[in-house]
């Protein structure tokens, strides 16, 4: 914060609506677009195949919409992406996670323990292991996977947690801005 | 056939190719697209991209092509370039001519024989309201440069830039075109435009404001990315307009094509009232 109490100003600024390159219009055209299109928005072409990207690999698929959310908010956590975190979480419990279960997720302990379906908790394990370590991942926690989803399930589930951490390391490296409706909901949920 | 060459057949896409070979400028033009200026930064695009992109917009089906700054004749390898350009096909610069001294006329007679043609500003009859709006002089040294080139064989279109062409002065154009046909510039070579509100026109409150639909699209490179005419990669308030923005990507030029093509596909219809920088 500067002396006058106002942030810095950052590296990419949002390119506003009546700025929006020409393969960017559609993303802009029911108002404000999120933080992560006005930033993608700078390179068009970009924005043009990474936006469909994002939408197939964490919007409305055959892998139920809580499974994905518990990837995309543990993922964001161990990662430290205050706007996924931030974002996510209403989603999350939007989709019918608990108040215990989404802060278990975005803690700093190992968060399995709060779920009792045994799809959750091996889910919770696998995308740790993915955005906190480094190397092949641990052959129990594959087998682990193999015994509760499909080959499908797991690619899917996969690409995911490994989006979401594409996505954790953009938003953070350009510092987007949470928005104030988020805030407002974090607030009321006590959760901020 | 390419499908770059049908899009441009059928009239998706337009048969130039432009390039924006860089941004500064001699003079301060009241309504300059670009707020170009002699100390502006130069964002030039290098002959060795121009050149690669014109061959391969040639492949893909560009018929003709349009540099434009800035102004182009700043720089000393422009020639060259034309040359270059003008050996693939046939190849329009836009120039306020105020530059021609004697050495660069000395060196434009390397491109006689070849489809060059130079587009110059010129947009009042009278010196002192034309140059009220390009900076003093700037007639004179037009009026003086148009025989010069045309005796060398460099063909010359005038372009006249006015608030609305609808309600021009129809006395001030006819004695302007008096002038430019004396000059030896017929009138199927002379295009009168309107100022488009972008750029610096935006402070000044000048021309019109206008949106994709209202202009032809003519895929024109820059060193800032491809956009949709050349209208397009204008500077507002100091900061590049991205609102006509293709791909920031020029190389290959197909990427640019492709995208612009898809966008131009997707117009809707009855969008046919254009304007051409030409």
């Amino acid at each position: 914060m500067s002396a006058a109490g106002t942030p810095p100003p950052r590296a990419v600024s949002p390119i506003p609506a009546d700025q929006a390159p020409l393969l960017a219009r559609s993303c802009y055209a029911d108002g404000a677009p999120s933080p992560i299109v006005a930033a993608l928005a700078h390179v068009p072409e970009l924005l043009d195949v990474a936006m469909p990207f994002v939408a197939a690999a964490l919007g409305e698929s055959f892998v139920s919409a809580r499974l994905k959310e518990i990837a995309i908010l543990r993922a964001s956590a161990v990662l430290g992406c205050h706007y996924c975190v931030r974002s996510h979480t209403v989603v999350a419990l939007d989709e019918g996670l608990s108040r215990a279960e989404v802060v278990a997720l975005c803690g700093d302990e190992p968060a399995q323990d709060a779920f009792d379906d045994e799809r959750e908790r091996a889910l919770v394990a696998w995308v740790q292991a993915l955005a906190g370590g480094r190397g092949p991942l641990d052959g129990d926690l594959e087998r682990h996977m193999a015994a509760c989803f499909s080959e499908a399930e797991i690619v899917e589930l996969t690409v995911v947690a490994t989006a979401t951490m594409m996505l954790n390391r953009f938003c953070t490296a350009l510092g987007l801005p949470v928005s104030d409706a988020t805030l407002v909901r974090l607030r009321a949920e006590g959760l901020l | 056939m390419t499908a770059t060459a049908e899009a441009i057949e059928r009239g998706v896409l337009g048969e130039r190719l432009w390039f924006y070979s860089n941004y500064h400028c001699n003079l301060r033009c009241s309504y300059c697209l670009t707020e170009s200026a002699p100390r502006v930064a130069r964002r030039e695009l290098s002959a060795e991209t121009i050149v690669a992109a014109a061959e391969e917009g040639a492949e893909l089906g560009f018929q003709a092509f349009g540099i434009t700054g800035g102004e182009p004749f700043l720089r000393e390898d422009l020639t060259g370039i034309i040359a270059r350009l003008a050996q693939i096909a046939p190849t329009l610069i836009l120039s306020n001519a105020t530059v021609f001294n004697a050495r660069r006329l000395r060196e434009l007679e390397a491109l006689e024989g070849l489809p060059v043609q130079v587009q110059i500003s010129l947009d009042r009859p009278d010196p002192d309201v034309n140059d009220e709006m390009r900076g003093r002089g700037n007639f004179a040294k037009v009026v003086d440069a148009i025989p010069k080139l045309l005796a060398r064989g460099i063909g010359v279109r005038i372009a006249t830039t006015v608030d609305d062409p609808a309600t021009a002065d129809a006395v001030e154009m006819e004695r302007l075109c008096e002038l430019h046909r004396s000059l030896g510039v017929p009138d199927c070579d002379h295009v009168v435009r309107p100022i488009i509100r972008r750029g610096r026109a935006v402070a000044g409150q000048l021309g019109r404001g206008v949106g994709f639909e209202d202009f032809e699209p003519e895929l024109t490179i820059t060193a800032d990315g491809a956009f949709s005419t050349p209208f397009g990669p204008t500077v507002t308030g100091g900061r590049l307009d991205t609102d006509l923005l293709v791909t920031r990507a020029t190389s290959p030029l197909r990427r640019p094509v492709d995208a612009l093509m898809r966008i131009a596909g997707e117009q809707s219809a009855g969008a046919d009232a254009r304007i051409g920088i030409r």
